[in-house]
């Protein structure tokens, strides 16, 4: 599979399970559409990980022109309190639509898990068929001897704990966006 | 609490119960159809039996080297900050983790779903002790509020209607809650859990996965929890079974392609999650959190080295064998299981929670092998069923008086036939000279009066056979005829069909006469010694080498024949001779007819009557024989009309619809209502079993739907010239 089948692939996958996917250009696309998204919601915060500084700059900008708070780690003191959270994930699983995160730094599992809304940047290229063509990459991490916490995501939290109804967004995030980007940090 | 039935008098009382819960029946039995009508589109693409055999072949490789894998991961896992512990049993894997709570100065503490911890009573043994204990998954969260154990794996509170759980979270909340809205219940959950998340000191989880060359832990889950809990209290406890231990990443990532999909439909689940030593943690004073993982054993390692049941270790916990159980749908969790539920659960309570919790809901089970069919990693699910009712027995040294005689008579093939003859003549005041018993004698009706009974033919098929079969000059085919009980004494006409749907095609039948019972219901009271008998004695009466075929019109006969039989006498140092010649010989009456003789449309009348069709257990999953016997209502001239649930159980299960009627008759009775939505003339099936219970059931409710043998279905439609076959 090439790359913009690949892209397809994971878009449809990963709508199937009601993850709101977008193909965008490039930072100042995935800027604006962070921050129309929380004010569209309500929100007032977001909370960033894995961003260089330009990027983290223009987020600033952006967020203190919509009136939005972009909070600053640690995380852990804004626990109550984040709308949405910005991150970079390492990879896509195009074959399941999941995101794959390494997550051992607490503040992306902080910004992956608590707010209301995440929001995912995936570059296109990070795109694998399925899991086992990341076998090598994830075996390499796991292997090291040192700490891991590796998360596979796949769409917004969910139950059917009550009566086999589905139920979005039990105690993760009740949405995920998910913004491919063609060129990041190109 | 759970309070499990420890005797059958006690438990048929609990099962009565159960079957007047018509939110539980209503909803299981939608669970139950839905779940097994959405399975093809789940794993559409993917070949299951290919990926199963691989798993299975994997954790049967990994069982002799738990000790060894264990060794492994804890040398990674220490490399990598984890404290790693071995409990020998639930009380020390609880004594451990209470332990590292109080050395760690823990008030609260948050749980992920974990079956390990409700094997080993943890939350109980945590709140004695004097911590604050919440479980965060939503089932979980439920079922602890009301005190109660999970009634599935998967699904904890599936037992629940939404209006239960409304009135729970107005008494935990003080605030009235709208109970039609399921979204807005859940909230409730994600609303209240939210600061007992942030202010827990420690969290506990289990894991699906120990990857030993990594000491990795590997979770799946849904909800989000888990991950809340395995990230902002400063100390994590992972509890995890010995048998969770697999050699690397590549394992898991095959189990992963089918666990999600078989426990909730899922390609993946929203979350799957490897985690390993002490990842940063800014609650913790070293800004790392304290990491553990105790492995419990709690009999594991001694039953991976179990030669009959190592098996069950191989279980991925997916709940699927529930899922599809008709038993299961009828009760419940609470009523089909221990602590762990469904198939695998009447199988690991012996082992993990004692005989006695065992002994009664052990022999709730129909043999209809629909949860083996599903199982991902091919444990024969029924079989060892039987086999651990034996082991209570055995351990319990207790054998029920109806064992005892079931033993005598049927290995004595003369006194159990003349024991057959004479029920003749002693049923005579009760058929009154008809083909059924309406009414039983008062004392059996009320709980046996759900169908029917047939009566004993007053001439078994033995003693009219002779001139049914001529001899055949010149035989394309020689055949063994291996008639069973049923159709001997109950329904000869069954038998006689054959014959006369053989005319023309040049096969010689042969009946021998030494035959006997094929052993099933033996076996499914667990009696393997006996079944083991008149296996014997099957096998030197038939002397497969004699014959092409040996061909029986019983689905249960021909899948105990074929596959029960290498199973009884795996472990016999003198299996019988000609086993395997005997077994290859097997062949059911429909897969005969299509796939050796070709019967053509030609020898049958046209009469396009409305047909629908029973398929036996023993035939569609027993022995894989799925479209022959349709086929041949088409060819037979009849419109095969397609009914719901086909497939499923109608109930029988010999002695099974005897020893718990009222569950045997809320089966049959689903399964007449399917039929009579079809809209058809006829019902057919290939198995006399199902027979006496669907002819007994339609009788009972006086149904115009005639139920008759495929075989006599057939004979009817035979046109006379004899020319056209
Ligand atoms: S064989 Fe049938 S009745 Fe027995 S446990 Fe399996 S599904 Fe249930
Ligand atoms: S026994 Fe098989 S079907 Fe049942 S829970 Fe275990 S893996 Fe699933």
């Amino acid at each position: 599979m090439n790359s913009p089948e690949l892209v397809q692939l994971m878009k449809k996958r990963a709508e199937a399970v009601q993850a709101c996917v977008s193909v965008v250009k490039g930072f100042d696309d995935i800027a604006a559409y962070t921050a129309d998204l929380t004010k569209k919601q309500g929100g007032k915060t977001i909370a960033a990980t894995g961003l260089d500084a330009a990027e983290y700059e223009i987020l600033g900008l952006i967020c203190e022109s919509a009136g939005l708070t972009l909070l600053a780690p640690p995380f852990r003191n804004h626990a109550r309190n984040i709308h949405t959270s910005l991150t970079v994930a390492g990879w896509g699983i195009a074959d399941t639509g999941s995101l794959v995160i390494d997550s051992s730094s607490e503040d992306v599992r902080i910004a992956t898990m608590l707010p209301e809304t995440h929001i995912a940047i995936l570059p296109a290229e990070k795109i694998k068929p399925d899991p086992e063509a990341l076998a090598g990459e994830l075996d390499r991490i796991l292997k090291a001897d040192t700490p891991a916490y590796m998360a596979f995501i796949t769409g917004a939290s969910r139950t059917a704990d009550i009566e086999r109804v589905l139920a979005i967004g039990v105690h993760g995030p009740r949405e995920l966006h998910i913004l491919i980007v063609e060129d990041h940090h190109a | 609490m759970i309070k499990t039935a420890q005797d059958i008098k006690s438990y048929k009382r609990q099962l009565k119960e159960a079957l007047g819960d018509r939110f539980l029946r209503k909803a299981l039995d939608n669970f139950n159809t839905a779940y097994r009508e959405n399975r093809p589109h789940v794993y559409q693409g993917i070949d299951f039996e290919g990926i199963r055999d691989e798993i299975a072949a994997g954790k049967d490789a990994g069982l002799p080297h738990l000790k060894k894998m264990f060794e492994e991961f804890k040398v990674h896992a220490e490399a990598a900050g984890t404290k790693v512990h071995m409990a020998k049993d639930a009380l020390q894997a609880n004594e451990i983790i209470a332990r590292i709570a109080r050395e760690g100065g823990v008030e609260r503490i948050i749980k992920a779903k974990s079956m390990t911890a409700e094997e080993t009573f943890l939350n109980h043994h945590l709140e004695k002790t004097g911590f604050e204990v919440t479980e965060t998954d939503l089932g979980e969260w439920i079922i602890q509020l009301r005190r109660e154990g999970p009634s599935h794996m998967v699904m904890p509170a599936i037992h629940l209607s939404r209006y239960q759980v409304g009135d729970l979270f107005e008494t935990v909340t003080r605030e009235k809650q709208d109970s039609e809205d399921i979204d807005k219940l859940v909230k409730v959950a994600r609303k209240s859990l939210r600061s007992v998340f942030l202010e827990a000191d420690m969290g506990i989880s289990g894991a699906n996965f120990a990857l030993a060359d990594s000491g990795v832990l590997g979770l799946v889950t849904n909800e989000g929890n888990m991950r809340l809990v395995t990230t902002l209290p400063r100390i994590h406890v992972a509890l995890v079974g010995y048998d969770k231990l697999i050699p690397n990443l590549q394992s898991a990532l095959r189990i992963l392609k089918v666990l999600p999909r078989n426990a909730t439909g899922q390609a993946i689940t929203s979350y799957v999650t490897w985690i390993k030593g002490t990842n940063p943690c800014l609650s913790a004073p070293s800004a790392h959190k304290e990491m553990h993982v105790v492995f419990l054993d709690n009999g594991r390692l001694s039953l991976a080295e179990d030669p009959v049941f190592s098996e069950a270790l191989r279980c991925i916990r997916c709940g699927a064998c529930a899922n599809v159980c008709p038993i299961y749908s009828k009760v419940g969790g609470h009523k089909y299981g221990h602590v762990y539920i469904g198939a695998i659960g009447l199988i690991l309570t012996l082992f993990y929670h004692g005989s006695e919790n065992d002994r009664a809901i052990v022999q709730n089970c129909i043999n209809c092998q629909a949860c083996k069919s599903v199982c991902p990693v091919d444990i024969d699910l029924p079989h060892l069923i039987k086999k651990t009712y034996r082991a209570v027995m055995d351990q319990e040294r207790q054998t029920p008086v109806k064992n005892v005689v079931l033993s005598k008579v049927m290995k004595n093939r003369k006194l159990f036939h003349f024991i057959l003859r004479k029920a003749y003549l002693a049923q005579k005041p009760f058929s009154k000279n008809r083909p059924m018993i309406r009414h039983l004698p008062h004392f059996f009706e009320k709980k046996h009066g759900f169908r029917s009974l047939p009566v004993i033919a007053r001439t078994p098929l033995r003693d009219q056979w002779k001139p049914l079969s001529p001899a055949v000059a010149r035989p394309e085919y020689t055949i063994g005829f291996f008639v069973g009980c049923a159709i001997d004494f109950i329904y000869p006409e069954q038998g006689r069909a054959l014959p006369a749907l053989l005319g023309g095609h040049n096969v010689q039948v042969g009946f021998p006469m030494d035959q006997t019972c094929c052993g099933l219901p033996a076996l499914m009271a667990a009696e393997e010694e006996t079944a083991r008998e008149v296996a014997r004695q099957n096998i030197r009466a038939l002397a497969p080498q004699k014959y092409d075929y040996i061909l029986t019109l019983c689905a249960s006969c021909a899948s105990h024949l074929k596959h029960n039989y290498p199973k009884i006498f795996k472990q016999d140092p003198d299996p019988p001779i000609g086993l395997g010649e005997f077994t290859d010989k097997i062949i059911d009456f429909s897969s005969f007819l299509v796939n050796v003789l070709n019967v053509s449309p030609k020898a049958f009348k046209r009469t396009g009557k409305k047909v629908a069709y029973h398929s036996p257990c023993h035939l569609c999953r027993g022995l894989n024989v799925v479209d022959e016997p349709r086929q041949l209502i088409e060819r037979a001239g009849h419109t095969y009309v397609p009914s719901k649930d086909e497939d499923v159980c109608c109930g029988f299960g010999g002695s099974y619809s005897v020893d718990f009627p009222e569950i045997s008759s809320a089966i049959l009775n689903k399964k007449l209502d399917n039929i009579e939505a079809a809209d058809a003339d006829l019902l057919v099936t290939d198995c006399p079993g199902c027979v006496i219970q669907l002819r007994g059931g339609m009788d009972k409710r006086d149904g115009r739907i005639e139920v008759k043998h495929l075989s006599e279905a057939l004979a009817d439609q035979l046109t006379t010239d004899d020319s056209q076959r």
